[in-house]
């Protein structure tokens, strides 16, 4: 069994801020939801005088819909969306007190009494009920021998369009109407049209900026550029294998040392590099900060430690600076992706802002909910495939060319000969093969030949193999830059 | 290499978070949001739709559907069952009290369809002048008071398995369909048991 399959490096790590952020998070979500339903429950809820056996509660109803009792403006409002005005409201509910006789006279806005139906509902400890129309607007709703643990309501339904609802209820009685069929259809065809759309534009753009596929391999990197750059111009984005290739082609150039150890891994600075260039300096800070030496536990603290690095945004920051500036890009690609990152959020804060406002103000069943959930997926859509969007110029479209040339040769299935120069071959573009997804072909060409250990790599197996050095330092190297490259900033990435 | 390397590396980058213009930092704020909770929001949100909807748990509070159902059970129900079918005689609902429909449900049984005429007499019940055999119910339990209600083409006349112990449409009147709001399924708590074997 070689002693690379034995090597586990945990895929995702247990983040201790993270899900300290997440606990409070959520604590202060929750804690504010049962604030709100506390307050909502106990606001503008009619309390009604305790020291009187016989009560006379004045409730009126307003041309708007508003309902007041004895002065004060209640929650509860009519309800316009159905096939008339309806007010259900229950006027007591479970108060406490007992009373002898309640009498509930409610005014309308209008003379509808003789066209309007009228209801007094009593649970709980009531002994009678009735109701009787006072005037043309006046309505007596009497109760006696409410008991303390009673809830009595008080209904009417007036003809439609005896009240006239400001703007917002008009609009939410518009919605309440709507079919459910529609609410399905809208909430599946926005992800979908938004899918199509980011699709369709990709698509265009990719014709537009059109990348020839040589048919010609070419032997060595068409240009003298870092790894990392031919990796984003491929990519558009800095992710895990920009930061792998940039160690490895650190190590090459003789700026780290990359120690194996049984189960165990560490990076060793060896000297002051003049010639660094900035984003590999901040990334050597990121690892070493003022170390010479830096083991799996001290870098797997660096990472945990922190929701996200400013440092690892400012390499990828670096990264897409220089290829913008060297011509390949039209805008800088951190910039495209901010600008379709905050579009995306925008939909999905908006979506779900209007989920909760939706589920406190819509009664039974609010279907409204999926449109909104439908425009959070939308959010998440634009977010994940704006990345994909080319943002090439000419010259960045004709370089990739021929760093595809490249490619083709690196991941090219033929054996290379043995010869004293192709035992450094292979360490050489090994950067490059990483950068360009490639490594594990570019690797197989060399599986006949005598292995040479790389200087910058101290293994404390016996004289590995080409296939032990691969299964050992792709997963340490992977490891490294997958968890350094998700600590991106958001909006910076 | 080098000298392309040497060509960029004066590049200057701005390493000081503070001199991030405001939007930027909206934009961090909004982002490291977005980044953390966009899963766990969606996935909540999809659960909501689901209770909202389609199913939901109801905790029985009392003992009016006793022996059927017990004070604390919970139960499994269906908000969709309805939504193209009509509920029948017999049936295990959740429905809205009228009087209160926004803060009070309550779980009860379908006696009386729309149509029939209902009557309570002899402590027993009479649809349309026949007796209704009615097994879930306690042997010893009679059905009081006596009335007759004659019931709309939309309206369901609603009763709890335990007849002294619930307030249902004899007391509250038949019920409009709007304010039925499911349909049992199951009990999930203490044991589980689908209504149709009870």
């Amino acid at each position: 069994m070689p002693k690379s399959s034995r090597r586990k490096h945990p895929i995702v790590n247990f983040y201790w801020r993270k899900l300290t952020f997440f606990a409070f998070f959520f604590a202060v979500l929750g804690l504010g939801y049962a604030g709100a339903q506390t307050f909502s429950a106990d606001t503008n809820k009619y309390m009604p005088p305790t020291d009187a056996a016989d009560l006379t509660i004045s409730l009126k109803i307003t041309a708007d819909g508003s309902v007041i009792a004895d002065g004060q403006k209640l929650k509860n409002r009519v309800d316009t969306t159905g096939q008339s005005d309806e007010l259900i409201l229950p006027i007591l509910d479970n108060t406490g007190v007992g009373y002898s006789s309640v009498h509930t006279l409610m005014t309308l806005p209008a003379d509808v009494v003789k066209t309007s139906t009228y209801d007094i509902k009593g649970i709980h400890g009531v002994d009678t009920l009735s109701v009787t129309a006072v005037s043309d607007n006046v309505i007596d709703y009497y109760a006696s021998g409410v008991g303390p643990d009673a809830t009595l309501s008080v209904i009417i339904n007036m003809p439609q369009g005896t009240i006239e609802p400001p703007l917002l209820y008009r609009l939410y009685a518009i919605a309440s109407k709507i079919k459910v069929s529609a609410w399905y259809i809208a909430a599946f065809a926005l992800p979908i049209m938004t899918l199509i759309f980011m699709i369709g534009f990709i698509m265009l753009e990719t014709r537009q900026q059109h990348v020839d596929i040589p048919k010609k391999e070419t032997d060595s990197p068409p240009m003298a550029l870092p790894p990392a750059i031919a990796g984003v111009l491929y990519h558009q984005d800095v992710g895990p294998r920009e930061i792998a290739a940039t160690l490895i082609d650190l190590a090459q150039r003789g700026d780290i040392y990359i120690l194996d150890k049984e189960r165990d891994f560490a990076f060793l600075k060896n000297k002051l590099d003049q010639r660094l260039l900035s984003y590999e300096k901040i990334l050597l800070s990121k690892i070493f900060k003022t170390n010479v030496l830096s083991n799996k536990g001290e870098i797997e603290q660096r990472i945990n430690n922190h929701l996200y690095s400013q440092k690892i945004s400012l390499v990828a920051s670096g990264i897409y600076v220089l290829a913008t500036r060297l011509g390949y890009f039209k805008v800088n690609p951190q910039h495209i992706h901010r600008k379709y990152t905050i579009i995306g959020m925008g939909a999905f804060f908006v979506g779900l802002v209007s989920f909760l406002l939706s589920m406190t103000i819509f009664t039974n069943p609010p279907y409204i909910l999926f449109f909104w959930a439908g425009m959070m997926i939308s959010g998440l859509i634009i977010t994940v495939t704006a990345r994909d969007i080319p943002n090439r110029t000419a010259i960045g479209q004709q370089v990739l060319s021929n760093w595809l040339a490249f490619r083709k040769y690196l991941s090219n299935p033929e054996k290379i000969p043995f010869s004293y120069e192709s035992q450094e071959l292979f360490q050489k573009f090994l950067p490059y093969a990483i950068a360009l997804d490639c490594e594990v072909a570019w690797a197989k060409r060399f599986s006949e030949q005598d292995f040479v250990l790389p200087k910058w790599y101290v293994s404390d197996a016996l004289s590995p193999g080409l296939q032990d050095f691969c299964l050992s330092l792709f997963p340490i190297v992977s490891y490294v830059a997958r968890s350094l490259a998700s600590l991106k900033e958001p909006g910076f990435d | 290499m080098d000298g392309t390397t040497g060509a960029v590396a004066s590049q200057e980058i701005n390493v000081d978070m503070n001199s991030r213009p405001w939007l930027l930092k909206f934009v961090y704020g909004g982002g490291v949001l977005f980044d953390l909770t966009k899963w766990f929001i969606l996935s909540l949100a999809i659960l909501v739709i689901i209770n909202s909807l389609f199913f939901s748990i109801f905790i029985v509070n009392g003992v009016s559907m006793s022996p059927t159902f017990k004070d604390g059970d919970w139960i499994f129900w269906s908000k969709s069952t309805y939504n193209n079918a009509l509920p029948q005689r017999g049936d295990i609902i959740t429905l809205s009290y009228p009087g209160d429909p926004v803060n009070k449900t309550y779980v009860k049984r379908i006696i009386g369809l729309p149509g029939e005429t209902l009557e309570i007499k002899d402590e027993h019940v009479f649809i349309n002048g026949t007796r209704l055999t009615e097994d879930y119910l306690n042997y010893d339990v009679d059905t009081d008071p006596e009335g007759v209600w004659k019931l709309s083409t939309d309206q369901y006349f609603v009763m709890g398995d335990n007849r002294p112990n619930s307030n249902d449409s004899r007391f509250f009147g038949p019920v409009e369909k709007r304010f039925i709001r499911g349909k049992a399924i199951s009990r999930l708590l203490p044991m589980f048991q689908l209504v149709k074997d009870m």
